[in-house]
């Protein structure tokens, strides 16, 4: 198993190995590892406390392993660099809870998504292009909020503040996006869209998606790992995972 | 020859002077006496000797009226007496009862006549001698002022008391007494040497002074004894010094903790900074000024109840304040902290002034309860008791608070709700009245400290000021959530403090504990014990 | 490209602002100087001075907001840049005293001949040249703040934890300067200032000036401030202030970002000390008491924090208050004031022109209302 995954090591776009951490003795990751490849589109399913979301902040540089290796893009050591440096590498995050600038604009949160110079200084004199606008532009029209454009965030329904979150995750240009249940709360029809939005974000990058809608992942049609208790527990399609022995009674139940 | 004389007379003399004092004291000690009006001048010197050493209290009103010239003799038949005037005669009192015995005209007797070296015997036998009262405490002052101005003459008679010394403090000052006199009298230089090691044991500053002005005149071969002995001082008193300011540290950190333990858990439940908890132990410090005026103008002798009557009190008075700052304001501002700290920073400026509009800008005479006066030694410290009653205080409020989140349900629900709000509340746990009655206790731990404070520092309406940026300190040290941390944090605060003080002086050593804290939180930005995991980021 | 960043976003509020602020500037010491003592619109030069130390706390109360209303972060502190910026103005006013102090020594002021100092300490060096003092007036509370800020803000130190580090960085310094041996006049602080730049500074006409250029002053930093937080810049800073974890995961540095508006507010807050002391003529530790600190807060509350004429508005609103309360019912203006704290965070979260402006928001908004339909009808014009 290890052997294979040297191998694959120089291709893959995200590798983690033997990733563990504990906060005050609960083991939260236990020797996690797995790997995403460029351009792939992932499920991640498991039950509560498995450790989905620590894994994702451990990715995003917001938690350090206690023990471990996280490599982007081959070479890229994940664990020396904290949350703004990885998010400018390239990859993006869509927290559990919706969280956008709710006193700012649908327009100002994603030109301020926008993946331009985000220093002190290029922001202090930074003035909007022909470029800046279509492409905000754009993203409004993919994320079906061109109406609302100067809205306060604060504003928006539930729903739309996921999508306005994901269209910031464009505008951010990430080689890997990791969503944290994208659909929670959402009418099945949202649901739907979102599969076909994400579906079609999937296509330029590498999505992984942390879900626990069942029919939303079987929507996708994408392979699936299920933790649980901080390590891989099953990997393969959502028919191979679900009917796995150890996958039923650990997370889908009888 | 002479030698083995003298040492038997002094033998003899001990022997006899054990009687005197042991047995049938007042016959031979009237014989002393009247030996006295018909002694030559060159015989005195020895007579005063036997008195001294017959260490009997009432010998000394007869020597002190010999050195004066005030002891009389008659004429007639050589007795002794004190005088007073009456007319143009003076009655007579016996020396030793000061009964009166009779008159007599001056022309019939005639003053004892002393010259200095009389004199100087009679005060050296005068110190002597109370070394030999009854009351220990009037022996252990004769010890300590023989210890201090050493006088090689009185080392016979020190050595006399020491072998009849029953009390331990009083021994050992008189051992002590008996080494300082031994250094600078004729003695061989074995028992001096024994002496230097009775006095580098007993260290302290008298004993540095004692040996350091002895190895000026000491003989070359005592030299290196008597500077071992001074180093063997100078470590003592670094370890000594050391103890002092780990007590002053923890006298300070108790301190703190009182001042913090009520803002710790305020803060640790509510998340919320309560600016105005310096004014709730300054309203604390006037509730024990209320109740001592009462006591002192009604019932006087309860003074010394007067702490216990107020601490219940303020307790109820402040908890019931800060319940009602609660009810009325904070409340409306949970999940806005800046806010709350804003507000209670103008609470804080009410309850400020409405002391000061009742009671004055000026200091309030609050006074110490005999227990809480006075100190005591423990090896080489100074021990004051208010400072003792402090620190047993605040470990006591310590532990009651620690058996209430520990043990009790309002304990539990209270912890519920400092590790997650939302769940507790959806626990049916009804988080408002948690955070009031929290909210409440914590003010009411405030009071308490007032109480104590009051005994050792100003009572006046700037009182909370002084302490409110050092409990933060505390609480930003020791960690949220964690009573634990609050007690390290403050004690470790209180001795850093006291241990930079010698060497940068008191304001210095304050900011470089500022500074060390920003510095620390660098590290740990939620304190020492802080809570842990995802909890804690919510 | 300076210029496009400094005026390109100024509104009509803004502007209005700066005009009264300009205008001002002439006006006041105009009815001052040219008007005759007992002519109706006479202002006495007591006045003069009490408005421009009103200005000098607009501009502390201005710098506050840039770092608490736009970024969250609550200052305890900013006190202790006014009053560092009014110890380097100070040092420069002692120095130009000269030999004509109590004790006629050319060189040293008299609280060091006093202490039977023997030679000027190497940190009042150059602080006869007012450009080494005016460098100072920046640099020294903008150092401080940098030190400090890059300290806290690169461990995450947030919320209210920050505002207790901040004020018992306040307390460490006003410790500091009650101390003989720091060199800045102990207990008593600078005082009996002669000249600044040569002219008398108790004359009616250097008074005036002193005013004018409080006005001028803060209406510049008013410009840049506005500049500042309208930026995108100042779109990051709300961002932090809102969600801070999100602004991090977009990819911004927010330890840069809230470094740099901590750094500039300290700056702003030293200048406004600058323009303070040489007004009301001395400068002692008891500017770093912690209590100042959370009075510029409440200035700048009442005016409504988040906007930027809100501070300006409270801090004249409050400190007016406080002379005229101060005068009439001395005791009672803690009660006051304490009062305010309270009433502003319960009943007037937004202060007073934050208030206003959401009120005519509001009217704005159902105003539009009625055009509703059409709007829908139409698509809506790019940006």
């Amino acid at each position: 198993m290890n052997q294979t995954i040297s191998q694959t090591k120089p291709k893959s776009l995200l590798y983690l190995d033997g990733v563990s951490v504990s906060f005050d003795g609960f083991k939260a990751l236990n020797s996690l590892s797995f790997v995403i490849e460029p351009g792939e589109l992932r499920a991640i399913i498991g039950p509560n406390g498995a450790g989905k979301t620590t894994m994702m902040d451990i990715i995003t540089g917001k938690t350090r392993p206690d023990e471990g290796q996280v490599f982007f893009k081959g070479d890229i050591d994940l664990t020396q660099r904290d949350e703004a440096e990885i998010a400018n590498l390239g990859i993006g995050r869509k927290f559990q809870k919706p969280t956008v600038f709710e006193s700012h604009t649908i327009w100002d949160n994603l030109e301020l998504a926008l993946n331009r110079r985000r220093g002190v200084f290029p922001t202090l004199f930074y003035r909007l292009t022909a470029d800046d606008r279509a492409r905000i532009e754009e993203i409004l029209s993919t994320v079906r909020l061109s109406a609302r454009r100067d809205d306060l965030a604060a504003n928006l329904s539930h729903g739309q503040k996921q999508w306005l979150e994901i269209g910031m995750l464009l505008a951010q240009e990430p080689e890997l996006l990791l969503v944290d249940e994208p659909v929670a709360g959402m009418t099945d029809a949202e649901t739907a869209e979102t599969a076909v939005l994400l579906k079609e974000i999937a296509r330029t990058r590498s999505v992984v998606v942390v879900e626990h809608d069942m029919g939303f992942i079987r929507e996708l049609g994408v392979k699936v790992t299920c933790l649980a208790e901080g390590s891989v527990l099953a990997e393969g399609s959502i028919d191979f995972v679900s009917s796995d022995a150890k996958v039923i009674e650990n997370y889908l139940g009888r | 020859m002479y030698r083995i004389l003298q040492t038997l007379l002094i033998t003899l003399c001990l022997l006899v002077s054990v009687h005197v004092t042991g047995l049938r004291a007042a016959d031979d000690l009237a014989a002393l006496v009247a030996t006295l009006g018909t002694a030559k001048l060159s015989e005195l010197d020895d007579r005063i000797d036997a008195l001294a050493r017959s260490g009997d209290a009432r010998v000394i009103p007869v020597l002190e009226a010999l050195g004066e010239g005030n002891l009389y003799t008659r004429k007639a038949d050589g007795s002794v007496f004190l005088t007073t005037e009456k007319g143009a005669s003076l009655v007579l009192l016996d020396p030793l009862s000061g009964a009166e015995i009779g008159e007599a005209a001056k022309g019939d007797i005639q003053k004892i006549k002393v010259n200095n070296s009389v004199r100087r015997a009679v005060r050296s036998a005068l110190s002597g001698l109370t070394l030999f009262s009854t009351d220990t405490s009037a022996r252990l002052k004769a010890a300590q002022s023989m210890r201090q101005t050493p006088n090689a003459d009185a080392l016979e008679a020190i050595e006399t008391a020491l072998a009849a010394e029953k009390d331990a403090t009083v021994r050992k000052t008189l051992d002590e007494a008996r080494a300082v006199t031994l250094l600078i009298s004729d003695r061989s230089d074995d028992d001096k040497r024994a002496a230097i090691k009775t006095l580098a044991e007993s260290g302290g500053r008298e004993a540095l002074g004692v040996l350091t002005s002895a190895l000026s005149s000491a003989d070359a071969s005592l030299k290196p004894d008597i500077e071992a002995a001074l180093q063997q001082i100078e470590q003592a008193q670094v370890f000594w010094n050391a103890g002092q300011n780990v007590w002053y540290g923890l006298s300070l950190g108790s301190v703190l903790l009182l001042a913090a333990i009520g803002l710790a858990i305020t803060f640790g439940v509510m998340g919320i900074i309560n600016m105005a908890h310096g004014e709730m132990v300054m309203l604390g410090a006037y509730t024990t000024f209320i109740v001592q005026d009462v006591i002192r103008t009604s019932y006087p002798v309860l003074f010394d109840w007067s702490l216990a009557i107020a601490l219940p009190l303020a307790f109820l008075v402040t908890g019931i304040i800060g319940l009602a700052i609660e009810r009325s304001v904070i409340r409306f501002l949970y999940g806005r902290p800046l806010e709350t700290l804003l507000a209670t920073w103008g609470i804080s400026l009410i309850l400020q002034q409405s002391v000061r509009s009742i009671f004055g800008p000026t200091n309030r005479e609050v006074g110490n309860p005999s227990w809480m006066a006075g100190a005591f030694e423990l090896g080489g410290l100074t021990i004051t008791w208010n400072r003792m009653w402090i620190i047993v205080f605040a470990l006591a409020v310590f532990a009651a608070l620690l058996f209430l989140l520990k043990r009790t349900s309002m304990g539990l629900k209270m912890r519920a709700v400092t590790q997650n709000r939302r769940m507790a509340s959806s626990m049916g746990i009804r988080t408002p009245l948690v955070d009031a009655l929290t909210f409440a206790l914590g003010s009411g731990i405030a009071g308490m400290a007032g109480v104590a404070l009051s005994q050792i520092d100003n009572v006046s309406p700037n009182l909370g000021q002084g302490y409110i940026i050092d409990s933060f300190m505390v609480v930003v040290f020791g960690g949220v959530g964690n009573l634990w941390g609050t007690l390290v944090g403050a004690f470790s605060l209180g001795i850093l403090n006291k241990f930079l003080e010698p060497y940068a002086g008191a304001v210095l050593g304050k900011i470089l504990v500022l500074v060390l804290i920003i510095l620390f939180i660098q590290k740990k930005p939620r304190g020492l014990f802080a809570l842990k995991g995802r909890a804690v980021e919510a | 490209m300076i210029t496009s960043f400094l005026f390109k976003n100024l509104d009509r509020g803004i502007i209005v602002v700066v005009a009264i602020l300009l205008g001002l500037a002439v006006a006041i010491p105009a009815l001052n100087l040219l008007t005759a003592p007992d002519h109706p619109f006479h202002v006495p030069t007591y006045l003069v001075s009490l408005f421009g130390k009103y200005l000098t706390y607009a501009l502390l109360a201005l710098a506050l907001d840039l770092v608490w209303g736009f970024c969250g972060i609550l200052s305890l502190g900013h006190a202790a840049f006014f009053a560092l910026g009014g110890y380097a103005m100070g040092m420069y006013l002692m120095r130009q005293i000269g030999a004509r102090g109590s004790y006629g020594n050319p060189l040293l002021p008299d609280f060091m001949v006093f202490l039977n100092w023997k030679e000027l300490p190497w940190f009042w060096q150059g602080f006869d040249m007012f450009w080494f003092a005016a460098l100072m007036v920046v640099l020294v509370p903008g150092l401080l703040a940098f030190v400090f800020g890059w300290f806290a803000f690169r461990s995450r130190v947030n919320g209210v934890y920050l505002s207790i580090i901040t004020q018992a960085m306040t307390y460490a310094l006003l410790l500091a300067f009650f101390r003989n041996d720091m060199g800045f006049g102990g207990n008593n602080g600078l005082t009996d200032f002669k000249d600044i730049l040569g002219f008398n500074i108790q004359a009616q006409t250097t008074r005036a000036a002193l005013f004018a250029a409080s006005a001028v002053t803060l209406a510049s930093c008013l410009v840049l401030t506005t500049a500042i937080v309208r930026s995108k810049y100042g779109k990051v800073l709300v961002a932090v202030r809102d969600a801070e974890s999100r602004t991090r995961f977009l990819g911004y540095r927010v330890e840069h970002i809230k470094l740099f508006a901590f750094t500039v507010s300290a700056m702003m807050a030293g200048i406004a000390g600058a323009l303070y002391v040489p007004q009301v003529g001395i400068i002692n530790p008891g500017e770093f008491e912690p209590g100042n600190s959370i009075e510029v807060v409440i200035w700048t509350a009442v005016g409504g924090r988040g906007t930027l004429i809100g501070p300006i508005v409270g801090a004249i609103l409050v400190n007016g208050g406080k002379s005229i309360f101060t005068a009439a019912f001395p005791e009672f203006w803690l009660f006051a004031l304490g009062g305010l704290f309270v009433f502003v965070t319960l009943f007037l979260p937004k202060g007073v022109v934050g208030t206003v402006s959401a009120y005519l928001a509001r009217r704005k908004a159902q105003g539009r209302a009625a055009d509703a339909d059409k709007l829908v009808a139409e698509p809506m014009a790019a940006e």
